[in-house]
């Protein structure tokens, strides 16, 4: 006697042959592999990254003929002389570190009571208003929001015509380096409070209230208990801005005036402005190294932070 | 190599003139109906890609040639207003992998364009029929044949508040070292347009370029004292528009679009001279034959007469077919030059050598100016 069908629903059978076809595909002899498979997208990303770095490397060894304006066929260290050598690339090189670290120190500080306040505050309105104000500026470009500073800080913007009107001449406000690195903060705010708040979030209120009930003041519970447990917060968020400043092109353009070229702004000029993509190339992979080294002294000094995930944390 | 470039402009300003005088005679000619300047017409693409600069620079390209030209023809004209530097290397790229290019006309600079082909990815445009009724202008200096046609001249001129200056316009580059206008001038974030100004106004030759430029940086770094903006045009209008700056070396063509949009702005042409540029159109290799066809067309059609003359009133610049009009506002002004007068003051010097020099240039200028 046959089985009736209702006894075995369609859906049912469907599932059987697609799990007869999933195991002819993937048996379950692979199934150690699947992680691996889960992995091939990321690595396929970052393999094409790094064949693009292999082809900006071989560029980097070529110079560039001016005769015919084609890339040498020779390879040469050329390039990298003149990166050394050259006073101009010192100087942005220097300007662009340490612009760097200053904006990370300064969006740090103003960062952190922003992400404890909006952790920490019992009001669910203050909560709401804070989180708001802090992704208004993501829907806004970083262009527009530099041209937006123009219009506030220019000679005749909100800020000196607030000055006219208690008889302060106009100011150069913009086009200098403080400007650069005033546009730079403020863009880089709410990357930096993102990757505190979950820091923050993680310490317990326990233990800022068992640090009152034994008597240590504000002061003293943020300097040992807070502080201390917020760490790989602040590394994180550390290693964000200081990559994301290092490596800016939009704010040190529009805000600089010309005057206050960060590294990016360099290579682009190779890159469109003279062709010398042989030199493009070089400084591209100078600033990686650069990078590269400063992130990895960071790690070694303070660990990786809120970057290392599940690690163990220093 | 300097013997040259004054040969050059000599032979430039003659043929100029002489072609002002021929004027009348190619006022007769018709606009060359693009649909009979060759014998026979290839299929027709639905469209062609011409790059273009943005602003008021498109407006009176489209004005002047792409309007007429799709007219003339029925076949659309796409402006791709990607920046002329950036587009470069996508070309450059697409040549290489023998793809199709992106666009089928690129509106360059001569300098650029120049670059484009020493590297061998430009069209030759030596067979457009209305070359033969153009100026020596049209013709690249330093290059064999026509990779690149000129289209029209332009100055770098000294453009000023006149408010700023009260005792009258500014005479010399020089009046730019006045403390009154300490942080109140502009100029390229690379320098183009001044170097060769500055090489003067410092002293030096223009028979010294490239091989001795000390006197330009020496002027250039007392200009840096002035902590000028560094800038690309549009920054220009905005910053006088803004009251940032009195003063700036730039293409004219943005100072009378500035002065158009109701800024106070006057330009002159300083004693110490101001560089003589020129754009042009060329054509990517890599094209299907009947798109290379029109694209030659497109250019064909910019050289007539009627195209130059709507074109440049737009832009406010001589063109390279003789019996053009200057618009009303620009006669007689230093940077509409038409007569061999006009011409002494400018510096115009050879496209090749500023485009082999152009990188130490640059850098150099950066190097005083970001010190």
């Amino acid at each position: 006697m046959r089985t009736p069908r209702a006894a075995y629903p369609v859906t049912w059978r469907v599932m059987d042959m697609l799990e007869r076809l999933a195991a002819a595909v993937w048996p379950s002899s692979f199934q150690r592999g699947l992680p691996y498979l889960m992995l091939l997208p990321a690595i396929v990303l970052v393999g094409l990254l790094v064949l693009g770095l292999v082809q900006i490397g071989d560029t980097s060894l070529r110079v560039l003929d001016t005769s015919t304006f084609l890339m040498s066929e020779d390879y040469t260290l050329a390039n990298y002389q003149r990166v050394l050598t050259e006073n101009f690339f010192a100087t942005v090189a220097g300007r662009s570190l340490m612009g760097s670290l200053i904006v990370t120190a300064i969006t740090l500080l103003f960062a952190f009571p922003y992400a404890y306040l909006m952790v920490r505050t019992p009001s669910s309105a203050l909560r709401k208003f804070l989180l708001v104000a802090l992704f208004l500026p993501f829907f806004i470009g970083q262009v527009v929001r530099a041209y937006g500073w123009l219009i506030i800080l220019g000679n005749q913007g909100m800020v000196n015509e607030a000055l006219g009107l208690v008889g302060v001449p106009p100011m150069r406000l913009l086009y200098n380096y403080p400007a650069v690195l005033f546009g730079l903060v403020q863009y880089m705010l709410p990357f930096a409070v993102l990757m505190l708040a979950p820091a923050l979030t993680a310490i317990p209120n326990e233990l800022e209230a068992a640090a009152a009930s034994l008597g240590a003041g504000w002061v003293r519970t943020f300097r040992y208990v807070v502080l201390p447990l917020s760490r790989p917060g602040l590394v994180g968020a550390g290693l964000v801005v200081v990559t994301l400043s290092l490596t800016d092109f939009a704010i040190p353009a529009i805000l600089g005036g010309g005057t206050q070229d960060f590294i990016a702004n360099a290579i682009y000029d190779q890159f469109f402005r003279t062709s010398d993509q042989g030199l493009g190339a070089t400084l591209s992979l100078m600033l990686v190294a650069v990078g590269s080294i400063l992130v990895g002294v960071v790690f070694m000094l303070f660990g990786a932070g809120t970057l290392a995930m599940g690690e163990t944390r220093k | 190599m300097s013997h040259d470039k004054l040969s050059s402009m000599q032979i430039r300003r003659r043929t100029l003139l002489a072609s002002m005088a021929a004027a009348g005679a190619s006022a007769g000619l018709s606009t060359l109906g693009v649909s009979r300047a060759f014998a026979q017409e290839p299929e027709k693409p639905a469209e062609i890609i011409v790059r273009a600069w943005g602003g008021s620079w498109v407006d009176a390209l489209k004005a002047g040639v792409s309007d007429s030209f799709t007219k003339a023809t029925g076949i659309a004209v796409r402006h791709d207003l990607t920046e002329d530097n950036e587009i470069q290397p996508k070309v450059w790229a697409a040549v290489a992998q023998k793809r199709v290019p992106p666009i089928h006309v690129n509106w360059d600079t001569t300098t650029n364009a120049t670059k484009s082909a020493l590297r061998g990815v430009t069209e030759d445009l030596s067979d457009l029929p209305n070359l033969k009724d153009t100026t020596e202008l049209a013709k690249p200096v330093g290059l064999d044949g026509y990779p690149i046609v000129n289209t029209y001249g332009y100055v770098y001129v000294l453009a000023y508040r006149p408010s700023a200056f009260p005792n009258g316009a500014p005479k010399s580059w020089k009046d730019l070292l006045d403390p009154k206008l300490k942080g109140r001038i502009a100029l390229y974030n690379d320098g183009i347009g001044f170097h060769f100004p500055a090489q003067v106004a410092g002293g030096g030759k223009l028979e010294d370029i490239p091989g001795n430029m000390q006197p330009a940086w020496d002027f250039i770094s007392k200009i840096k004292e002035q902590q000028p903006l560094l800038g690309e045009d549009p920054d220009f209008t905005t910053w006088f528009q803004k009251g940032e700056i009195d003063a700036a070396c730039t293409i004219s063509t943005n100072a009378r679009e500035a002065k158009k949009n109701g800024i106070e702005l006057a330009w002159v042409v300083p004693e110490e001279g101001a560089k003589f540029d020129t754009d042009g159109l060329w054509i990517p290799k890599g094209l299907p034959e009947n798109e290379l066809y029109w694209a030659k067309q497109y250019i064909n059609h910019a050289l007539t007469r009627e195209a130059q003359q709507v074109w440049l009133d737009g832009l406010g610049l001589p063109g390279v077919v003789p019996g053009l009009t200057p618009p009303a506002d620009l006669v007689d002004d230093p940077s509409y030059p038409v007569t061999e007068e006009a011409f002494e003051h400018l510096i115009r010097i050879s496209s090749k050598v500023q485009v082999e020099n152009e990188s130490q240039w640059f850098a150099k200028f950066k190097e005083i100016m970001q010190g």
